[in-house]
Protein backbone atom coordinates (compact mmCIF):
# COMPACT_ATOMS: atom_id res chain seq x y z
CA UNK A 1 0.00 0.00 0.00
CA UNK A 2 1.29 3.34 -1.38
CA UNK A 3 1.62 5.29 2.44
CA UNK A 4 2.33 8.87 1.26
CA UNK A 5 4.63 10.86 4.09
CA UNK A 6 3.32 13.85 5.76
CA UNK A 7 5.56 16.59 5.05
CA UNK A 8 4.97 15.61 0.94
CA UNK A 9 1.30 15.52 2.00
CA UNK A 10 1.31 18.99 2.97
CA UNK A 11 3.77 20.00 0.42
CA UNK A 12 1.34 18.56 -2.06
CA UNK A 13 -1.25 20.79 -0.58
CA UNK A 14 0.23 23.73 -0.66
CA UNK A 15 0.92 23.12 -4.28
CA UNK A 16 -2.41 22.76 -4.79
CA UNK A 17 -3.72 25.72 -2.67
CA UNK A 18 -1.69 27.78 -5.64
CA UNK A 19 -2.76 25.48 -8.65
CA UNK A 20 -6.48 26.57 -7.44
CA UNK A 21 -5.92 30.31 -6.83
CA UNK A 22 -3.96 30.39 -9.82
CA UNK A 23 -6.22 29.03 -12.44
CA UNK A 24 -8.99 30.94 -10.88
CA UNK A 25 -7.17 34.42 -11.05
CA UNK A 26 -6.47 33.95 -14.62
CA UNK A 27 -10.31 32.53 -15.17
CA UNK A 28 -12.29 34.79 -13.37
CA UNK A 29 -10.51 38.14 -13.05
CA UNK A 30 -12.63 40.03 -15.55
CA UNK A 31 -16.00 38.59 -14.94
CA UNK A 32 -18.56 41.12 -15.33
CA UNK A 33 -20.13 40.13 -11.78
CA UNK A 34 -16.49 40.60 -9.98
CA UNK A 35 -16.18 44.01 -11.89
CA UNK A 36 -19.71 45.30 -10.56
CA UNK A 37 -19.86 44.23 -7.42
CA UNK A 38 -16.31 44.72 -6.80
CA UNK A 39 -14.48 47.24 -8.04
CA UNK A 40 -17.58 49.99 -9.00
CA UNK A 41 -19.70 49.32 -6.43
CA UNK A 42 -17.44 51.02 -3.62
CA UNK A 43 -16.88 53.82 -5.99
CA UNK A 44 -20.40 54.51 -6.28
CA UNK A 45 -20.88 54.06 -2.48
CA UNK A 46 -18.35 56.43 -1.76
CA UNK A 47 -19.25 58.82 -3.91
CA UNK A 48 -22.83 58.72 -2.73
CA UNK A 49 -21.91 58.92 1.49
CA UNK A 50 -18.90 61.14 1.29
CA UNK A 51 -19.67 63.76 -1.11
CA UNK A 52 -20.76 67.05 0.84
CA UNK A 53 -20.08 65.43 4.08
CA UNK A 54 -16.47 67.06 4.49
CA UNK A 55 -14.74 64.34 5.82
CA UNK A 56 -10.81 64.76 5.03
CA UNK A 57 -9.10 62.89 2.49
CA UNK A 58 -7.50 60.60 5.11
CA UNK A 59 -10.39 59.02 6.35
CA UNK A 60 -12.34 59.12 2.85
CA UNK A 61 -9.33 56.62 1.38
CA UNK A 62 -9.77 54.40 4.53
CA UNK A 63 -13.27 54.59 3.87
CA UNK A 64 -12.47 53.47 0.42
CA UNK A 65 -10.56 50.96 0.76
CA UNK A 66 -12.22 49.41 3.41
CA UNK A 67 -14.82 49.35 1.12
CA UNK A 68 -13.23 48.43 -1.94
CA UNK A 69 -11.62 45.51 -0.24
CA UNK A 70 -14.95 44.15 1.71
CA UNK A 71 -16.86 44.44 -1.72
CA UNK A 72 -14.24 43.14 -3.56
CA UNK A 73 -12.66 40.18 -1.11
CA UNK A 74 -16.35 38.93 -0.34
CA UNK A 75 -17.49 38.77 -3.86
CA UNK A 76 -15.45 36.48 -5.04
CA UNK A 77 -16.76 33.35 -3.27
CA UNK A 78 -20.67 33.70 -4.39
CA UNK A 79 -19.73 34.62 -8.22
CA UNK A 80 -16.54 31.81 -8.52
CA UNK A 81 -17.80 28.49 -6.55
CA UNK A 82 -21.35 28.56 -8.17
CA UNK A 83 -20.65 29.45 -11.39
CA UNK A 84 -17.63 26.82 -11.30
CA UNK A 85 -20.88 24.17 -9.78
CA UNK A 86 -22.72 25.05 -12.90
CA UNK A 87 -20.24 24.16 -15.06
CA UNK A 88 -19.49 20.66 -13.99
CA UNK A 89 -15.29 22.01 -13.10
CA UNK A 90 -15.91 22.23 -9.03
CA UNK A 91 -16.21 18.65 -9.21
CA UNK A 92 -12.83 18.22 -10.97
CA UNK A 93 -11.84 20.48 -8.18
CA UNK A 94 -13.62 18.48 -5.66
CA UNK A 95 -12.22 14.75 -6.48
CA UNK A 96 -8.59 16.11 -6.85
CA UNK A 97 -6.46 14.71 -4.34
CA UNK A 98 -6.48 17.77 -1.92
CA UNK A 99 -8.59 18.38 1.20
CA UNK A 100 -11.26 20.46 1.32
CA UNK A 101 -9.87 22.80 3.50
CA UNK A 102 -6.92 22.93 0.88
CA UNK A 103 -9.53 24.36 -1.68
CA UNK A 104 -11.62 26.36 0.55
CA UNK A 105 -8.20 28.39 1.26
CA UNK A 106 -7.51 28.44 -2.47
CA UNK A 107 -10.27 29.79 -3.00
CA UNK A 108 -9.93 32.62 -0.08
CA UNK A 109 -6.84 33.29 -1.48
CA UNK A 110 -8.34 33.88 -4.91
CA UNK A 111 -10.69 36.95 -3.29
CA UNK A 112 -7.72 38.28 -1.22
CA UNK A 113 -5.68 38.70 -4.33
CA UNK A 114 -8.56 40.51 -6.30
CA UNK A 115 -9.77 42.61 -3.28
CA UNK A 116 -5.29 43.63 -3.43
CA UNK A 117 -5.51 44.75 -6.82
CA UNK A 118 -8.79 46.60 -6.66
CA UNK A 119 -7.13 48.21 -3.93
CA UNK A 120 -4.41 49.69 -5.53
CA UNK A 121 -6.96 52.68 -7.47
CA UNK A 122 -7.70 54.40 -4.63
CA UNK A 123 -4.50 53.98 -2.95
CA UNK A 124 -3.14 55.47 -6.29
CA UNK A 125 -5.88 58.43 -5.93
CA UNK A 126 -5.53 58.95 -2.27
CA UNK A 127 -1.49 59.26 -2.73
CA UNK A 128 -0.84 61.08 -5.82
CA UNK A 129 -3.87 63.69 -6.30
CA UNK A 130 -5.14 64.01 -3.05
CA UNK A 131 -1.87 64.02 -1.60
CA UNK A 132 -2.62 61.76 1.29
CA UNK A 133 0.34 60.59 3.45
CA UNK A 134 0.76 57.00 4.55
CA UNK A 135 1.34 57.30 8.86
CA UNK A 136 2.96 53.55 8.58
CA UNK A 137 2.84 52.04 5.19
CA UNK A 138 3.94 48.44 6.83
CA UNK A 139 0.73 48.27 8.90
CA UNK A 140 -1.13 49.36 5.82
CA UNK A 141 -0.05 46.73 3.70
CA UNK A 142 -0.60 44.38 6.83
CA UNK A 143 -4.56 45.51 7.21
CA UNK A 144 -4.95 45.52 3.60
CA UNK A 145 -3.70 41.76 3.49
CA UNK A 146 -5.85 40.80 6.12
CA UNK A 147 -8.82 42.83 5.96
CA UNK A 148 -8.96 40.91 2.02
CA UNK A 149 -8.44 37.38 3.73
CA UNK A 150 -10.75 37.96 6.20
CA UNK A 151 -13.75 39.26 3.95
CA UNK A 152 -13.02 36.59 0.85
CA UNK A 153 -13.00 34.10 3.60
CA UNK A 154 -16.84 36.11 4.81
CA UNK A 155 -17.73 35.40 0.67
CA UNK A 156 -16.58 31.68 1.18
CA UNK A 157 -19.04 31.14 3.47
CA UNK A 158 -21.85 32.39 1.08
CA UNK A 159 -19.95 30.46 -2.12
CA UNK A 160 -20.36 27.46 -0.07
CA UNK A 161 -24.47 27.06 0.09
CA UNK A 162 -25.22 24.69 -2.46
CA UNK A 163 -26.40 26.34 -5.53
CA UNK A 164 -25.45 26.93 -8.92
CA UNK A 165 -26.69 30.49 -9.56
CA UNK A 166 -24.59 33.33 -8.35
CA UNK A 167 -27.89 35.31 -8.33
CA UNK A 168 -28.99 32.69 -6.00
CA UNK A 169 -26.24 33.10 -3.82
CA UNK A 170 -25.92 37.18 -4.55
CA UNK A 171 -28.99 38.00 -2.56
CA UNK A 172 -28.50 36.62 0.95
CA UNK A 173 -25.07 38.14 0.72
CA UNK A 174 -25.62 41.19 -0.53
CA UNK A 175 -28.59 41.14 2.46
CA UNK A 176 -25.76 40.82 4.70
CA UNK A 177 -22.86 42.79 3.51
CA UNK A 178 -25.21 45.72 3.29
CA UNK A 179 -26.07 46.29 7.16
CA UNK A 180 -22.50 45.14 7.76
CA UNK A 181 -21.38 48.11 5.97
CA UNK A 182 -23.31 50.44 7.71
CA UNK A 183 -23.21 49.32 11.38
CA UNK A 184 -19.15 49.26 10.83
CA UNK A 185 -18.12 52.81 11.77
CA UNK A 186 -16.91 53.47 8.26
CA UNK A 187 -20.10 56.60 7.69
CA UNK A 188 -20.39 57.04 11.19
CA UNK A 189 -17.27 57.09 13.78
CA UNK A 190 -17.15 54.57 16.37
CA UNK A 191 -16.78 57.57 19.02
CA UNK A 192 -20.03 59.04 17.88
CA UNK A 193 -22.04 56.16 18.27
CA UNK A 194 -24.05 55.11 20.89
CA UNK A 195 -23.44 52.51 23.04
CA UNK A 196 -25.79 49.90 21.89
CA UNK A 197 -24.90 50.83 18.18
CA UNK A 198 -21.45 50.10 18.76
CA UNK A 199 -21.79 46.95 20.21
CA UNK A 200 -23.37 46.24 17.27
CA UNK A 201 -20.63 47.32 15.21
CA UNK A 202 -18.18 45.05 16.81
CA UNK A 203 -20.06 42.03 15.10
CA UNK A 204 -19.10 43.57 11.52
CA UNK A 205 -15.18 42.38 10.58
CA UNK A 206 -15.32 45.96 8.44
CA UNK A 207 -15.42 47.52 11.95
CA UNK A 208 -11.67 46.03 12.49
CA UNK A 209 -10.73 46.44 8.91
CA UNK A 210 -11.85 50.73 8.76
CA UNK A 211 -10.43 51.07 12.14
CA UNK A 212 -6.71 49.44 11.29
CA UNK A 213 -6.54 51.25 7.92
CA UNK A 214 -7.66 54.87 9.42
CA UNK A 215 -4.98 53.88 11.54
CA UNK A 216 -2.24 52.84 9.66
CA UNK A 217 -3.15 55.97 7.04
CA UNK A 218 -3.73 58.78 9.59
CA UNK A 219 -2.18 57.64 13.00
CA UNK A 220 -5.86 57.70 14.77
CA UNK A 221 -7.74 55.06 15.11
CA UNK A 222 -10.69 53.72 17.86
CA UNK A 223 -8.92 50.55 18.65
CA UNK A 224 -6.04 49.18 19.12
CA UNK A 225 -4.39 48.02 16.03
CA UNK A 226 -3.02 44.80 17.59
CA UNK A 227 -6.52 43.87 18.46
CA UNK A 228 -7.87 44.22 15.08
CA UNK A 229 -5.16 42.35 13.17
CA UNK A 230 -5.25 39.39 16.00
CA UNK A 231 -8.97 39.84 15.56
CA UNK A 232 -8.88 39.47 11.60
CA UNK A 233 -6.37 36.66 11.70
CA UNK A 234 -9.16 35.30 14.03
CA UNK A 235 -12.12 35.64 11.49
CA UNK A 236 -10.54 34.01 8.74
CA UNK A 237 -10.61 31.23 10.76
CA UNK A 238 -14.08 31.46 12.07
CA UNK A 239 -15.78 31.78 8.57
CA UNK A 240 -13.98 29.08 7.07
CA UNK A 241 -15.95 27.22 9.60
CA UNK A 242 -19.32 27.36 8.23
CA UNK A 243 -17.65 27.12 4.74
CA UNK A 244 -16.19 23.79 4.91
CA UNK A 245 -19.90 22.18 7.08
CA UNK A 246 -21.50 23.98 4.35
CA UNK A 247 -19.58 21.87 1.72
CA UNK A 248 -20.25 18.95 3.76
CA UNK A 249 -23.27 19.32 3.85
CA UNK A 250 -23.75 19.41 -0.14
CA UNK A 251 -21.44 16.65 -0.13
CA UNK A 252 -24.57 14.74 2.05
CA UNK A 253 -27.16 15.87 -0.08
CA UNK A 254 -25.92 15.68 -3.42
CA UNK A 255 -25.80 19.34 -4.41
CA UNK B 1 -7.74 -11.78 -6.98
CA UNK B 2 -7.19 -8.15 -6.52
CA UNK B 3 -9.93 -5.65 -6.31
CA UNK B 4 -9.71 -2.03 -7.13
CA UNK B 5 -12.69 -1.51 -6.16
CA UNK B 6 -15.14 -3.45 -3.54
CA UNK B 7 -18.53 -1.83 -2.47
CA UNK B 8 -19.93 -3.40 0.68
CA UNK B 9 -23.71 -2.50 1.20
CA UNK B 10 -23.81 0.71 0.02
CA UNK B 11 -26.30 2.51 0.75
CA UNK B 12 -27.59 6.53 0.03
CA UNK B 13 -30.67 8.16 1.23
CA UNK B 14 -31.97 11.69 -0.56
CA UNK B 15 -34.02 12.88 2.69
CA UNK B 16 -36.49 9.95 2.51
CA UNK B 17 -36.59 8.74 -1.26
CA UNK B 18 -33.16 5.25 -0.92
CA UNK B 19 -31.50 6.33 -4.66
CA UNK B 20 -29.31 2.92 -3.48
CA UNK B 21 -30.14 0.01 -1.63
CA UNK B 22 -27.49 -1.93 0.24
CA UNK B 23 -25.67 -2.60 -2.59
CA UNK B 24 -22.30 -4.92 -2.34
CA UNK B 25 -20.09 -5.74 -5.50
CA UNK B 26 -16.66 -5.59 -6.51
CA UNK B 27 -14.24 -4.89 -9.72
CA UNK B 28 -10.84 -6.58 -10.20
CA UNK B 29 -7.78 -4.67 -11.25
CA UNK B 30 -7.70 -4.35 -15.03
CA UNK B 31 -10.97 -5.23 -15.60
CA UNK B 32 -13.73 -2.87 -17.67
CA UNK B 33 -16.41 -3.16 -15.21
CA UNK B 34 -20.19 -2.02 -17.11
CA UNK B 35 -22.81 -0.18 -14.76
CA UNK B 36 -26.35 -0.23 -16.71
CA UNK B 37 -29.88 0.87 -15.50
CA UNK B 38 -32.81 3.02 -16.55
CA UNK B 39 -32.46 6.25 -15.75
CA UNK B 40 -32.77 7.31 -11.91
CA UNK B 41 -31.88 3.67 -11.03
CA UNK B 42 -29.00 4.50 -8.88
CA UNK B 43 -26.01 4.56 -11.44
CA UNK B 44 -24.64 8.23 -11.18
CA UNK B 45 -25.37 8.47 -7.47
CA UNK B 46 -23.23 4.70 -7.19
CA UNK B 47 -20.55 6.85 -9.01
CA UNK B 48 -20.60 9.79 -7.61
CA UNK B 49 -20.43 8.19 -4.22
CA UNK B 50 -17.54 6.06 -5.95
CA UNK B 51 -15.77 9.23 -6.70
CA UNK B 52 -15.94 11.02 -3.25
CA UNK B 53 -18.45 13.71 -4.57
CA UNK B 54 -21.45 12.25 -2.64
CA UNK B 55 -21.14 10.64 0.94
CA UNK B 56 -23.03 7.21 1.62
CA UNK B 57 -25.86 7.13 4.14
CA UNK B 58 -23.84 3.71 4.70
CA UNK B 59 -21.62 1.09 3.74
CA UNK B 60 -18.15 0.98 2.80
CA UNK B 61 -15.62 1.70 -0.58
CA UNK B 62 -12.21 0.73 -0.90
CA UNK B 63 -10.75 1.67 -3.51
CA UNK B 64 -7.20 0.06 -4.46
CA UNK B 65 -7.55 -1.08 -0.94
CA UNK B 66 -7.90 2.15 0.56
CA UNK B 67 -10.99 2.87 2.78
CA UNK B 68 -12.55 6.12 1.26
CA UNK B 69 -14.40 7.20 4.39
CA UNK B 70 -11.02 7.61 5.81
CA UNK B 71 -8.46 7.21 4.13
CA UNK B 72 -9.77 9.54 0.78
CA UNK B 73 -6.50 10.81 -0.24
CA UNK B 74 -4.77 8.20 -1.64
CA UNK B 75 -7.09 6.10 -3.89
CA UNK B 76 -8.21 9.59 -5.21
CA UNK B 77 -4.22 10.47 -6.62
CA UNK B 78 -5.05 7.33 -8.69
CA UNK B 79 -8.58 7.60 -9.45
CA UNK B 80 -9.45 9.63 -12.98
CA UNK B 81 -12.72 10.80 -13.53
CA UNK B 82 -15.07 11.48 -17.09
CA UNK B 83 -18.55 12.66 -16.07
CA UNK B 84 -21.33 13.34 -18.14
CA UNK B 85 -21.04 16.30 -19.43
CA UNK B 86 -17.92 17.89 -20.03
CA UNK B 87 -16.37 19.50 -17.29
CA UNK B 88 -13.91 21.87 -18.82
CA UNK B 89 -12.86 24.95 -18.18
CA UNK B 90 -14.20 26.79 -21.22
CA UNK B 91 -12.14 29.83 -20.77
CA UNK B 92 -8.82 28.27 -21.02
CA UNK B 93 -7.20 26.76 -24.13
CA UNK B 94 -6.98 23.03 -24.48
CA UNK B 95 -3.67 23.31 -23.32
CA UNK B 96 -4.39 24.42 -20.43
CA UNK B 97 -6.62 22.94 -19.59
CA UNK B 98 -4.26 19.10 -19.41
CA UNK B 99 -1.60 21.13 -17.42
CA UNK B 100 -3.89 22.78 -15.03
CA UNK B 101 -5.28 18.95 -14.60
CA UNK B 102 -1.22 17.54 -14.53
CA UNK B 103 -0.54 19.83 -11.69
CA UNK B 104 -3.82 19.15 -9.73
CA UNK B 105 -2.95 15.72 -9.90
CA UNK B 106 1.20 16.92 -8.78
CA UNK B 107 2.66 15.68 -11.60
CA UNK B 108 6.52 16.00 -12.03
CA UNK B 109 7.11 19.18 -13.91
CA UNK B 110 9.05 17.85 -16.76
CA UNK B 111 6.44 15.24 -17.53
CA UNK B 112 3.11 17.53 -17.65
CA UNK B 113 4.28 18.83 -21.30
CA UNK B 114 5.34 15.51 -22.39
CA UNK B 115 1.93 14.04 -21.98
CA UNK B 116 0.11 17.38 -22.80
CA UNK B 117 1.32 16.96 -26.25
CA UNK B 118 1.25 13.18 -26.25
CA UNK B 119 -2.28 13.29 -25.50
CA UNK B 120 -3.50 15.92 -27.68
CA UNK B 121 -2.13 14.52 -30.78
CA UNK B 122 -3.54 10.97 -29.73
CA UNK B 123 -7.07 12.78 -29.75
CA UNK B 124 -6.25 14.75 -32.82
CA UNK B 125 -6.88 18.18 -31.09
CA UNK B 126 -3.18 19.02 -31.21
CA UNK B 127 -4.11 21.60 -33.91
CA UNK B 128 -6.60 23.41 -31.66
CA UNK B 129 -3.90 22.89 -28.39
CA UNK B 130 -3.73 27.04 -28.23
CA UNK B 131 -7.74 27.22 -29.03
CA UNK B 132 -10.25 28.29 -25.90
CA UNK B 133 -12.42 25.17 -25.51
CA UNK B 134 -15.45 27.45 -25.51
CA UNK B 135 -15.28 27.06 -29.46
CA UNK B 136 -14.63 23.26 -29.43
CA UNK B 137 -17.31 21.02 -30.29
CA UNK B 138 -18.94 18.64 -27.97
CA UNK B 139 -16.65 15.84 -29.48
CA UNK B 140 -13.69 17.68 -29.15
CA UNK B 141 -14.69 18.80 -25.61
CA UNK B 142 -15.30 15.07 -24.68
CA UNK B 143 -12.20 14.10 -26.27
CA UNK B 144 -10.61 16.67 -23.93
CA UNK B 145 -11.82 16.15 -20.95
CA UNK B 146 -11.06 11.92 -21.79
CA UNK B 147 -7.66 13.26 -21.88
CA UNK B 148 -7.64 15.44 -19.21
CA UNK B 149 -8.85 12.30 -16.79
CA UNK B 150 -5.90 10.13 -17.68
CA UNK B 151 -3.07 12.79 -17.89
CA UNK B 152 -2.28 11.35 -14.90
CA UNK B 153 -2.00 7.82 -16.06
CA UNK B 154 -5.22 6.98 -13.61
CA UNK B 155 -4.88 3.21 -11.98
CA UNK B 156 -8.96 3.49 -11.91
CA UNK B 157 -10.54 5.33 -14.49
CA UNK B 158 -14.79 6.69 -14.22
CA UNK B 159 -16.34 6.77 -17.15
CA UNK B 160 -19.78 8.70 -17.32
CA UNK B 161 -21.27 7.47 -20.84
CA UNK B 162 -18.14 8.74 -22.66
CA UNK B 163 -19.80 7.97 -26.34
CA UNK B 164 -23.12 9.00 -26.78
CA UNK B 165 -24.22 11.99 -28.82
CA UNK B 166 -20.68 12.35 -30.55
CA UNK B 167 -19.42 12.02 -33.87
CA UNK B 168 -18.37 8.95 -35.61
CA UNK B 169 -14.57 10.17 -35.22
CA UNK B 170 -15.13 11.24 -31.76
CA UNK B 171 -16.38 7.57 -30.74
CA UNK B 172 -14.24 5.69 -32.57
CA UNK B 173 -10.95 7.46 -30.77
CA UNK B 174 -12.62 7.01 -27.39
CA UNK B 175 -13.40 3.29 -27.87
CA UNK B 176 -9.63 2.69 -29.35
CA UNK B 177 -8.40 4.85 -25.99
CA UNK B 178 -11.07 2.96 -23.75
CA UNK B 179 -9.50 -0.50 -25.15
CA UNK B 180 -6.06 0.51 -24.73
CA UNK B 181 -6.17 1.73 -20.90
CA UNK B 182 -7.08 -1.29 -20.08
CA UNK B 183 -4.65 -3.31 -22.05
CA UNK B 184 -2.28 -0.91 -20.01
CA UNK B 185 -3.98 -2.06 -17.02
CA UNK B 186 -6.29 0.23 -15.96
CA UNK B 187 -9.37 -0.66 -14.30
CA UNK B 188 -12.39 1.10 -16.11
CA UNK B 189 -16.00 1.37 -14.51
CA UNK B 190 -17.71 2.73 -17.50
CA UNK B 191 -21.55 4.08 -16.41
CA UNK B 192 -23.52 3.78 -20.11
CA UNK B 193 -26.56 3.53 -21.23
CA UNK B 194 -25.03 2.31 -24.40
CA UNK B 195 -25.90 -1.84 -23.90
CA UNK B 196 -24.23 -3.12 -27.06
CA UNK B 197 -21.21 -0.63 -26.24
CA UNK B 198 -21.68 -2.28 -22.91
CA UNK B 199 -21.24 -5.59 -24.48
CA UNK B 200 -18.57 -4.91 -26.78
CA UNK B 201 -16.44 -3.11 -23.99
CA UNK B 202 -16.91 -4.64 -20.70
CA UNK B 203 -15.56 -7.55 -18.75
CA UNK B 204 -18.56 -7.60 -16.37
CA UNK B 205 -21.48 -5.50 -16.73
CA UNK B 206 -24.10 -4.95 -13.40
CA UNK B 207 -27.39 -3.83 -13.92
CA UNK B 208 -28.51 -1.70 -11.42
CA UNK B 209 -32.29 -1.30 -11.01
CA UNK B 210 -34.28 0.72 -8.28
CA UNK B 211 -31.28 1.16 -6.47
CA UNK B 212 -30.39 -2.34 -6.13
CA UNK B 213 -28.23 -4.80 -8.12
CA UNK B 214 -30.62 -6.90 -10.31
CA UNK B 215 -28.12 -8.65 -11.71
CA UNK B 216 -24.01 -8.99 -12.23
CA UNK B 217 -21.71 -11.24 -14.66
CA UNK B 218 -19.69 -11.26 -17.55
CA UNK B 219 -21.92 -10.25 -21.37
CA UNK B 220 -22.08 -14.04 -22.21
CA UNK B 221 -23.26 -15.46 -19.30
CA UNK B 222 -25.93 -13.07 -18.63
CA UNK B 223 -27.50 -13.90 -22.13
CA UNK B 224 -27.30 -17.32 -21.55
CA UNK B 225 -29.03 -17.07 -17.96
CA UNK B 226 -31.98 -15.52 -20.22
CA UNK B 227 -32.52 -17.76 -23.09
CA UNK B 228 -36.22 -17.04 -22.70
CA UNK B 229 -35.80 -14.11 -24.50
CA UNK B 230 -34.95 -15.36 -27.62
CA UNK B 231 -36.32 -14.07 -30.51
CA UNK B 232 -37.00 -14.80 -34.56
CA UNK B 233 -36.67 -11.95 -36.51
CA UNK B 234 -38.34 -11.77 -40.22
CA UNK B 235 -38.43 -9.94 -42.68
CA UNK B 236 -42.41 -10.54 -45.20
CA UNK B 237 -42.84 -8.93 -48.43
CA UNK B 238 -45.32 -7.50 -48.96
CA UNK B 239 -45.01 -6.09 -45.84
CA UNK B 240 -48.31 -3.95 -45.56
CA UNK B 241 -50.24 -6.94 -45.49
CA UNK B 242 -48.82 -7.89 -42.33
CA UNK B 243 -50.51 -7.23 -38.86
CA UNK B 244 -49.17 -7.17 -35.50
CA UNK B 245 -51.63 -9.07 -33.71
CA UNK B 246 -51.77 -11.62 -36.33
CA UNK B 247 -48.20 -12.51 -35.80
CA UNK B 248 -48.90 -12.20 -31.65
CA UNK B 249 -50.99 -14.89 -31.87
CA UNK B 250 -48.52 -17.10 -32.91
CA UNK B 251 -48.00 -20.00 -30.30
CA UNK B 252 -45.42 -19.58 -27.75
CA UNK B 253 -44.87 -15.81 -28.71
CA UNK B 254 -44.66 -13.30 -25.69
CA UNK B 255 -44.63 -10.34 -27.77
CA UNK B 256 -43.74 -8.69 -31.01
CA UNK B 257 -41.90 -5.71 -32.02
CA UNK B 258 -41.45 -4.08 -35.25
CA UNK B 259 -37.34 -3.19 -35.91
CA UNK B 260 -37.81 -1.21 -39.23
CA UNK B 261 -39.03 -2.99 -42.08
CA UNK B 262 -38.84 -6.41 -40.28
CA UNK B 263 -40.48 -8.08 -37.36
CA UNK B 264 -38.64 -9.44 -33.90
CA UNK B 265 -40.78 -12.37 -32.04
CA UNK B 266 -39.49 -13.12 -29.28
CA UNK B 267 -40.44 -16.78 -28.08
CA UNK B 268 -38.81 -19.32 -25.64
CA UNK B 269 -38.51 -22.08 -28.29
CA UNK B 270 -37.73 -20.37 -31.88
CA UNK B 271 -37.81 -24.45 -33.24
CA UNK B 272 -41.79 -24.24 -33.24
CA UNK B 273 -42.01 -20.88 -34.01
CA UNK B 274 -40.25 -21.34 -37.45
CA UNK B 275 -42.79 -23.58 -39.22
CA UNK B 276 -45.57 -21.69 -37.85
CA UNK B 277 -44.12 -18.01 -39.96
CA UNK B 278 -43.34 -20.15 -42.69
CA UNK B 279 -46.68 -21.82 -42.81
CA UNK B 280 -48.32 -18.14 -42.37
CA UNK B 281 -46.81 -17.03 -45.05
CA UNK B 282 -47.51 -19.89 -47.70
CA UNK B 283 -51.34 -19.52 -46.44
CA UNK B 284 -51.12 -15.56 -46.88
CA UNK B 285 -49.32 -15.18 -50.20
CA UNK B 286 -46.14 -13.65 -48.65
CA UNK B 287 -42.43 -14.03 -49.76
CA UNK B 288 -40.10 -14.48 -46.59
CA UNK B 289 -37.04 -11.83 -46.93
CA UNK B 290 -35.09 -12.45 -43.92
CA UNK B 291 -36.04 -15.30 -41.27
CA UNK B 292 -33.10 -15.02 -38.59
CA UNK B 293 -33.42 -16.83 -35.08
CA UNK B 294 -31.77 -14.78 -32.38
CA UNK B 295 -30.59 -15.09 -28.87
CA UNK B 296 -31.11 -12.78 -26.10
CA UNK B 297 -29.30 -9.16 -26.55
CA UNK B 298 -27.82 -7.80 -23.58
CA UNK B 299 -30.62 -5.03 -24.50
CA UNK B 300 -33.48 -7.77 -23.93
CA UNK B 301 -31.77 -9.02 -20.81
CA UNK B 302 -32.00 -5.65 -19.62
CA UNK B 303 -35.52 -5.04 -20.72
CA UNK B 304 -36.00 -8.22 -19.01
CA UNK B 305 -34.41 -7.34 -15.49
CA UNK B 306 -35.64 -3.84 -15.43
CA UNK B 307 -38.75 -3.88 -17.30
CA UNK B 308 -37.82 -0.54 -19.26
CA UNK B 309 -36.28 0.31 -22.02
CA UNK B 310 -33.18 1.86 -21.72
CA UNK B 311 -32.74 5.55 -21.20
CA UNK B 312 -36.39 5.63 -20.17
CA UNK B 313 -36.78 7.85 -17.08
CA UNK B 314 -37.91 5.35 -13.74
CA UNK B 315 -41.08 5.71 -12.15
CA UNK B 316 -41.94 4.38 -8.55
CA UNK B 317 -44.93 3.79 -9.32
CA UNK B 318 -44.80 2.24 -13.49
CA UNK B 319 -47.62 -0.15 -12.76
CA UNK B 320 -46.13 -3.01 -15.00
CA UNK B 321 -42.54 -2.35 -12.71
CA UNK B 322 -43.76 -3.25 -9.41
CA UNK B 323 -42.33 -6.70 -9.58
CA UNK B 324 -39.56 -6.59 -6.72
CA UNK B 325 -40.31 -3.16 -5.71
CA UNK B 326 -40.90 -2.32 -1.86
CA UNK B 327 -41.11 0.10 0.05
CA UNK B 328 -38.62 2.81 -0.29
CA UNK B 329 -38.96 5.20 2.63
CA UNK B 330 -36.30 5.50 5.46
CA UNK B 331 -35.70 2.44 7.93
Amino acid sequence: MNHHPVWLRLKDELAQVATVALKDIRIYYLQPPMIMFGILLPFFLFFSFSIKRNIGAEAGIAQLLAMTTFFTASSAGPVIIPLERRMGTYDRLLAAPMSLATLLIGKTLVGAFFALIASILPLLVGVLWLDVAITDVALLIAGLLLASLTFAAFGMVFGSVPAQSVGSIMMPSTLIRWPLLFISGIFIPLSDMAPWVRTLAYLSPLTYAHDVLHFAISGDGHLNYWLDLALMVVLVIVFLVPASLLHRRSRVLGR
Amino acid sequence: MKHAIEVHDLTKYYGKLLAVDHISFKVGVGEIFGFLGPNGAGKSTTQRMLTTLLEPTSGQIFLNGHDLAHDAYPAKRVMGLVPEESNIYSELTAWDNLIFTARLYRMPSDQRSACAQELLEEFGLWEKRDVKVENFSKGMRRRLSIAMAIIHKPALLFLDEPVPGLDAQSARAIRSKIRQLREDGTTIFLTTHDIEEASQLCDRIAIINYGKIAAIDTPERLKADFRRVQSVEVALEPGEKVEKDRLNDFRGVSHVIRAGDKWRLYTEDPSSLVPQIVHFAQDHGLRILHLHTLGPSLEDVFLEITGQEIGTVQHENNGQNNQGMKKRGRK
